[in-house]
């Protein structure tokens, strides 16, 4: 019964923590201040916005 | 416009495309991490394709004997409860989880913009991994199985499984801990919330349901608590985290907004682990905590919508480009699927429709419309755009592509829209008591045997998947051959090296 009232503690106590204390460290850190920055974040100079980097099928490949 | 093969991004790392200039280190950089990935993500993934095949037989020997029940049955170990179940924990764990973990792996290098590091710790869970799965899918075929769904694997087996899905969640958050992009995007919030979500789930339900099980209807209500939530917290963060990275990337354009993207993650994981117990409706729970499931389904409705805004309205204008893209079409095709099998789940959640659906073909329906069309598609889609990077080698055959393509897609189309259906009109026939029992299975009969055929189509898009797959790593072993690349009309050819 300890270990299931761990779980039990853990699912009710711990985990919901974990989500406002996730919340709060990126806020602090400034997460979501720059929603525009974060979009490019997949994109580099090597592979910018506006390249395609999947251009597989139809194409004159051999 | 600049048309380029994915050869010419994977294969010219500061090549003569820029003469090794503007971006040349940058190319570097990820063909770095790439290669650093290389065996890993090979382990995973080949290893979960293997499972697939197998995954892939037990189905089609399952669906065959539900309208053909003499088939195979000289063979006890291959019994339909036995079969079905194998099936169903091949394809989740054996398959489905490996290749989700070789996809984070390769997401959080690239977005954390680091090599992949402690690559030993990825690899020993790897080996724990199919150690475990193999000691689990033997115990079910040799009759252990432990008779609760989607946990069916008997005890002995689920500790190793447990060790490594541990040592995957410690391993990304070491990457995340050293990595050198201090700003997250939103699929890293979806990998690491899942990576994390997933081991408290199954230890979760493990220790309640195996270790020191609880009594009575409570271990229904974990039981459907664990089930419902490893497609939401599991495998769902896993395929969204991979659509709002590939789509993007494919096409060469941002989202089309990154603050829907965080309201989407954030109500999902307010929202989804509140599901599960919608499926116990008519069952002898108190009825608040079926209501409270619910609720909760219904308020999926804010991060499926918020989804399906933003992935449509970043495609828009660029659908086009499914035409050339293998990543693209079947990504496409699983964020169509994930908000189709979303508001299918909304409604199947709804006590009067659960009361037809529920016991019914209609649910097997929605399992495969949420696991195969959406999250599977999406991680194929990612296979198609990983592996050329991670293997520096160019899919050898546009034919394979299209013939798995259009093979899973058709098969799982002609799997979903009847039995959605019959399993609808099955509802109601079995709620109706003046119809006897037997005239509803001889009713579902040919329905069934349509279900047979369109598992012949997923099996051969899945062959001729894990044929190019092959292919490409026998590439991998041929002496390397330097692309030339016609920049203006996008053609690539190959030459040999040196010449």
């Amino acid at each position: 019964m300890s270990v299931i009232a761990f779980i039990l503690f853990g699912s009710v106590v711990l985990l919901p923590a974990a989500g406002l204390l996730a919340l709060r460290w990126a806020t602090s850190t400034g997460q979501f201040r720059c929603p525009d920055k974060a979009a490019l974040l997949p994109f580099d100079e090597a592979e910018p916005v506006g390249l395609e980097t999947d251009r597989i099928l139809g194409g004159n490949r051999r | 416009m600049i048309n380029q093969s994915q050869t010419l991004r994977a294969l010219l790392p500061g090549d003569a495309l820029t003469g090794g200039g503007i971006d040349g280190g940058n190319k570097a950089a990820l063909a770095e991490i790439d290669a650093s990935c290389r065996v890993p993500v090979l382990f995973f993934f080949l290893s979960g394709l293997a499972w697939l095949l197998a995954g892939t037989v037990l189905a089609l020997v399952a669906s065959i004997k539900l309208h053909t029940p003499g088939f195979l049955a000289g063979w006890e170990w291959l019994t339909f409860s036995n079969v079905r179940t194998a099936h169903l924990n091949t394809v989740i764990y054996g398959f489905a989880s490996q290749i989700s973990v070789g996809v984070t792996i390769w997401l959080m290098c690239r977005l954390c913009r680091i090599p992949l590091v402690a690559p030993g710790l990825i690899t020993v869970a790897n080996l724990f991994y199919n150690l475990g799965v193999t000691v689990g899918v033997g115990g079910i075929l040799l009759g252990d199985s432990t008779a609760i769904e989607w946990l069916e694997m008997p005890r002995y087996a689920t500790p190793i499984l447990f060790i490594s899905y541990a040592l995957i969640a410690v391993w990304t958050l070491v990457t995340f801990r050293l990595r050198a992009e201090r700003h997250l995007y939103v699929s890293q919030w979806y990998l690491l919330a899942a990576v994390l979500w997933f081991p408290w789930l199954y230890g979760t339900a493990q220790v309640m349901l195996l270790i020191e099980p609880v009594r009575g209807v409570v271990q229904a209500a974990v039981n459907w608590w664990f089930a419902h939530n490893v497609l939401g917290l599991w495998f769902t963060p896993i395929g969204l985290a991979s659509i709002y990275y590939f789509i993007p990337k494919v096409i060469g354009r941002p989202i089309h907004s990154y603050y829907l993207s965080v309201l989407g993650f954030w109500s999902l994981a307010l929202f989804y682990n509140w599901n599960g117990m919608h499926h116990l409706v008519g069952g002898p729970l108190p009825a608040w905590m079926i209501t409270v499931s619910i609720v909760a389904s219904v308020m999926m409705l804010i991060p499926v919508i918020t989804v399906a805004i933003n992935h449509h309205f970043t495609m828009v204008g660029h659908f086009g480009k499914l035409k050339y893209s293998p990543t693209l079409r079947f990504m496409v095709f699983g964020a169509v699927s994930y908000t189709l099998a979303s508001l299918q789940g909304v409604a199947s959640a709804v006590r009067s429709v659960s009361e037809v659906t529920h016991f019914t073909h209609h649910t097997i329906a929605h399992a495969h419309l949420g696991m195969y069309a959406f999250f599977t598609m999406v991680m194929f889609g990612a296979m198609y755009y990983i592996l050329p990077r991670v293997t520096q080698r160019e899919w050898p055959s546009n034919a394979l592509i299209s013939l798995h393509f259009w093979g899973v897609a058709l098969g799982i189309v002609l799997y979903v829209v009847p039995m959605s259906i019959m399993g609808f009109i099955q509802g109601t026939m079995l709620n109706d008591a003046a119809v006897r029992f037997l005239d509803v299975v001889q009713f579902t009969l040919p329905w069934l045997k349509l279900r047979t055929l369109a598992g012949l189509l997923l099996a051969a898009g899945h062959v001729a998947f894990v044929i190019n797959v092959g292919w490409l790593l026998v590439r991998m072993f041929e002496p390397y051959r330097k692309p030339v690349v016609r920049i203006l009309t996008g053609e690539a050819e190959t030459v040999a090296a040196g010449k």
